[in-house]
């Protein structure tokens, strides 16, 4: 097996990941102009949701993962209801609506890991049972191409969303000028709690494709709340194209980065690339 | 004498000059008035001239020091330029007297460290704080000040600061007329002690009253200059500020 | 009563790292979420040299603020260079990579099975062994460090610290050059933080990587806040409120790994409360 057809191949497969995190979060961004750090855990409820009605409850897995797409969704809805947009009436500065989005990460963090313990769980059904493709000379998982396959399915879902559809062009307007918008009789807070649904509700099934690939464990919102950042960052933010682009850059970075130096260490080369876009262009790849 | 000289002096936003070639001079000693519609660059040139903004193109020499074309916002004191701004920008959850004190106190890192200030400070922010009539007032927030009163103080901060050039933006807008005659009269002691004072201004009168000279922008660029009451008569003057 | 001594420990460390973080986010206004980082530093220092060499705890408390320093001063270049949200994101990065060192550099740390043994600190002949004994050292560096922070918030450096929180730019046009105040502030909190670390290291005698997380930069900055930022005496009523608080649950019954996670969830929620309801704190007089 050669190695770099397969570095690639992980590459794309981390990217897709990333991306699926980062299309949310830049569609928020985008629409409240703040970083929201409780992106991150939405996937774990994803994750979770789905480990908790598909292994405990033993439903019926399609309905599992629908169930915990929705909850994701849903309770992002609900934390712009109850803490972000009673905060943006009252015109707090970016600082506090990033404290508290870092308080509920935290908490809501715990409370997974009050629910469900500490322990790494996979949410997949037979180890061994997976069917593996042979692509270009390295290997892939029936699991690892759909994540590919959603990845791109969603962004280009969003694209066409944003371009063709009333709905999409409102989120745009918001993006774009929030003033404008609610002088042309757009309701803002309304289409700004739906992104929220929607960011949330794409990153809940990040977080269950990540769970069937690897597994859950409470603390996979915080890495992939930060890879998902510093591809949203590198990319530009509020950028979906941007979301992708930064999510594949991540990947292949992490990836190829560690060929010669262990894997332990993907983190801090994803935080170096961060801090290398930030000094030297931190609008981004995609905006000016 | 020049004591501050622009040449060629450019700024971009999003593809328009917001300052246009721009090439000024402006006397020692003297009261300065920049006029002009909104929107001709008054605001743009004074944050040029104190480093707020980059310099796209040309340059700028203070007081006959080299021709600069970067300015760092903390270096301007050293070129002896000081100034106000336009949408009062104090240090809101800090006193009146702290307000001054801060402008007044040692520069570098390390020795301000072990200083708390010095009498002579706490004497320079009564005489400053007294010449607008906050002294009593110098152990409240600046945020619980009115309007005019933080118009006052920034003035005040100006005064304390001793500097040779001072630009003040728009001083006296939204201000009752025993705070115009407070501020008109400092602007007059300021001349008479030597500075330099270069003043926006929309109010024509106060232009008249105070200015020894007037420079007339328009679009980014000089439309005029010369003695208030002879620009003021001229038509291209006149016909800028009513508009096409 | 040996608890009481437990609970007096941890508000002394608690509330150096409150009172230094203190200092750069409430009085200069920058949020940063990287000070477990330093407070892990000063630990690893003590515990490393402490277990493999013959160094005493006051000059490996001493080595600690040095690393401390050197970090801090690099790190802080890079961090001036952004504002606001960037800022926080940032340190957050640092802090993960920091972390990261801790986890990985294993010929050095040992990674995560931490490092055991630490003995206490000894001066003159005299053990700090008797945790009352230790109290007392605690006590007195905490007293320390508050009077030190009170010197300098009252200095005309202090003066200018307050300022940049204000309008940074606007004070810069004065002729103060902000980025070296920013970086010397940070620089000092960093130092002050390291003193807490080896204090921690010698009193629970072992370290381990899991108490440096993002999670515990995101804990200090939640006591600064509950207590009220720029108020010192706050600080000590945050650490205080926040040290006793989970202690109380433990009497309530809960298991110890669930406290632990409780601890978590009550000052994440505590933090999103705060923005919403009280971003003052207890006794603040600013607010994000």
């Amino acid at each position: 097996m050669d190695i770099i057809p397969q570095l690639v191949l992980n590459s794309i497969i981390a990217g897709s990941i990333y991306a699926l995190i980062a299309l949310g979060f830049n569609l928020i961004y985008g629409a409240t102009k703040f970083f929201n750090l409780s992106h991150g855990v939405m996937a774990a409820i994803g994750g979770y949701t789905v480990f908790y009605f598909a292994k405990t409850l033993g439903w019926n897995l399609p309905l599992s993962i629908v169930v915990g797409v929705l909850l994701a969704g849903l309770i992002g809805y609900a934390l712009d209801k109850l803490v972000y947009f009673p905060l943006r009436k009252r015109k707090a500065s970016n600082m506090v609506l990033l404290v508290a989005s870092l308080g509920l990460f935290t908490a809501i963090q715990a409370i997974i890991a009050i629910l469900f313990t500490s322990q790494f769980q996979t949410l997949s059904q037979n180890i061994s049972g997976q069917r593996i493709y042979e692509i270009l000379g390295g290997v892939i998982t029936q699991t690892q191409l759909t994540i590919l396959i959603s990845a791109l399915v969603i962004t280009v879902g969003l694209v066409l969303l944003l371009k063709y559809t009333m709905f999409g062009k409102a989120i745009k307007a918001v993006s774009d000028d929030e003033e404008v918008a609610k002088i042309v009789g757009i309701n803002t807070n309304k289409i700004i709690s739906y992104v929220f649904f929607i960011g949330s509700a794409i990153a809940g099934l990040g977080g269950i494709l990540v769970g069937f690939d690897t597994g859950i464990e409470p603390t996979m919102g915080f890495a992939l709340l930060l890879k998902g950042v510093i591809a949203a960052i590198i990319g530009g933010v509020g950028s979906i194209y941007g979301a992708l682009i930064g999510a594949f850059l991540l990947g292949f970075v992490e990836n190829f980065g560690i060929w010669q130096i262990s894997g332990e260490w993907k983190d801090a080369i994803a935080f170096i690339l961060l801090i290398l876009f930030l000094i030297f262009r931190p609008r981004g790849i995609m905006n000016k | 004498m020049s004591v501050l000289q622009t040449k060629n002096l450019t700024k971009r936003f999003d593809g328009i000059n917001a300052v246009n070639n721009l090439s000024i001079d402006v006397e020692k000693g003297k009261i300065t008035s920049i006029i002009g519609p909104n929107g001709s660059g008054k605001t743009t040139l004074i944050n040029l001239l104190s480093g707020m903004i980059k310099i796209d193109d040309g340059v700028v020499s203070f007081n006959g020091s080299k021709e600069l074309s970067k300015i760092q916002p903390y270096q301007v004191g050293f070129y002896g330029v000081t100034r106000t701004f336009q949408e009062v920008r104090l240090f809101e959850q800090m006193t009146v007297l702290d307000n001054i004190l801060v402008v007044l106190t040692e520069r570098n890192v390390f020795n301000s460290l072990f200083e708390k200030h010095k009498q002579y400070h706490l004497k320079k922010a009564q005489e400053v704080l007294e010449k607008i009539g906050l002294w009593e007032k110098r152990n409240q927030l600046a945020v619980n000040l009115s309007y005019g009163q933080r118009k006052l103080l920034e003035i005040a901060r100006v005064l304390g600061v001793d500097a040779e050039i001072i630009l003040l933006d728009e001083p006296f807008a939204g201000l009752f007329p025993e705070m115009v005659k407070i501020v008109s009269g400092i602007i007059k002691e300021l001349k008479q002690k030597g500075k330099t004072v270069i003043l926006i201004e929309h109010n024509m009168d106060l232009i008249r009253e105070l200015s020894d000279h007037v420079f007339v922008m328009d679009e980014g660029k000089l439309l005029a200059e010369g003695e208030p009451h002879k620009v003021l008569e001229k038509r291209e003057v006149v016909e800028a500020y009513l508009g096409e | 009563m040996e608890y009481l001594i437990h609970l007096a420990i941890l508000f002394s460390i608690y509330g150096i790292l409150g009172i230094s973080l203190n200092l750069v986010v409430g009085y200069t206004g920058l949020l940063s979420v990287t000070h477990a980082a330093f407070y892990g530093l000063g630990a690893y220092a003590t515990a490393i040299l402490l277990t493999t060499t013959g160094i005493g705890f006051f000059l490996s408390l001493i080595i600690g603020v040095l690393v401390a320093i050197i970090t801090s001063f690099l790190i802080g270049i890079v961090l001036s260079k952004f504002d606001d949200d960037y800022y926080a994101l940032a340190s957050l990065g640092f802090n993960t990579i920091i972390f990261a060192l801790f986890l990985n550099w294993q010929s050095l740390t040992r990674g995560p099975l931490g490092i055991p043994g630490i003995s206490r600190p000894e001066l003159f002949g005299f053990d700090f062994s008797s945790n009352l004994s230790f109290l007392i050292l605690s006590l007195i560096i905490l007293v320390l460090i508050f009077y030190i922070s009170k010197f300098i918030v009252n200095s005309s450096f202090g003066r200018v610290l307050k300022a940049i929180r204000g309008d940074e730019k606007a004070i810069q046009v004065f002729g103060y050059n902000t980025a070296y105040y920013k970086l010397t502030i940070f620089v000092i909190s960093a130092g002050m933080a390291a003193v807490a670390g080896s204090l921690f290291a010698s009193y629970i005698t072992f370290v381990d990587p899991s108490s440096f997380t993002v999670f515990e930069s995101i804990f200090i900055l939640a006591i600064i806040i509950l207590g009220g930022l720029s108020n010192m005496r706050g600080v000590i009523l945050g650490a205080l409120f926040l040290i006793l608080l989970p202690e109380a649950l433990r009497f309530v019954g809960f298991p110890p790994d669930i406290a632990a996670q409780m601890r978590q969830v009550i000052y994440g929620l505590i933090l999103v409360l705060l923005m919403l309801y009280r971003p003052q704190g207890l006794l603040g007089e600013y607010k994000l």
